[in-house]
């Protein structure tokens, strides 16, 4: 943090403290902790063990910050498939309160290797909505959903 | 362990007026879309938002109004989408609080 003007703009993040081991000048950020954390994954099992094929982001971190973390998943699969690679588990259960099968969930975003690029009719028709304010319509209609 | 397993509309019944949401994901790659769809239609209010980079599903709730403060780094879609148009806009309204820390 240091050079940022953050520090000092927003006290009520930014802490400078003296590190106590080495007198060392410290900044310490205040940690956010949101009630949940909610992951679109490719895989996930019944009990909430998610695995993010891709860039995870700060998905591990995000749901470690929250209270909880609901999963929205592109396939529901067995355990003995997360079982047989266990580093590959982004989320493991016991962080997790809700699992729901959502394929196709991310559209008109990206799911890597699911659909890999962007609905372009589907963006679009999302940015006019908000554009002319007609988002009520548009979740109404279900625009963009498979 | 628990099976967990229950419907979209349950899930987002879990999610109260007032409560901090960190939705994962990057820009327009693996936002929970879906989600943030249904806490709309379920008219959620007051809702913060939390991210690195916040994608699409916090956009859509900026947009719907369930969204009042959002904390972020860069929030925006990229490319042709440009910047999050219902968070840009819920901010030039002064509906949303953007706080930004990076």
């Amino acid at each position: 943090m240091w050079g940022s003007d953050l520090v000092a703009l927003r006290p009520e993040f930014y802490h400078v403290l003296e590190s106590p081991f080495t007198g060392e000048k410290t900044v310490c950020v205040r940690a956010l902790v949101p009630d949940y954390a909610v992951i679109h994954v490719q895989e996930c099992d019944v009990y909430g063990n998610a695995r993010i094929l891709g860039p995870s982001y700060q998905d591990a971190l995000l749901a470690r910050a929250a209270r909880k973390t609901i999963i929205t998943t592109e396939r529901l699969v067995g355990t003995y498939r997360l079982r047989e690679e266990p580093k590959l588990t982004a989320v493991p259960h016991f962080l997790v309160e809700a699992v729901v099968l959502a394929p196709g969930g991310a559209r008109p975003g990206i799911c890597y290797p699911e659909y890999q690029q962007v609905d372009d009719a589907g963006m679009k028709a999302y940015l006019r909505a908000v554009k002319d304010g007609t988002l009520e319509q548009y979740l109404a209609a279900g625009e963009g959903r498979e | 362990m628990v099976e967990k397993v229950m419907s979209m509309t349950s899930a987002a019944k879990l999610v109260k007026d007032g409560m901090m949401l960190a939705l994962g994901g990057n820009a327009l790659h693996r936002s929970p879309v879906a989600f943030s769809r249904e806490l709309a239609r379920q008219g959620r209010r007051g809702l913060a938002a939390v991210g690195a980079a916040p994608g699409l599903a916090t956009d859509l709730l900026c947009a719907a109004g369930a969204v009042d403060t959002v904390y972020f780094g860069f929030f925006g879609f990229e490319n042709e989408y440009g910047l999050a148009a219902g968070f840009r806009k819920g901010c030039q309204e002064g509906r949303i609080q953007a706080i930004e820390g990076s």
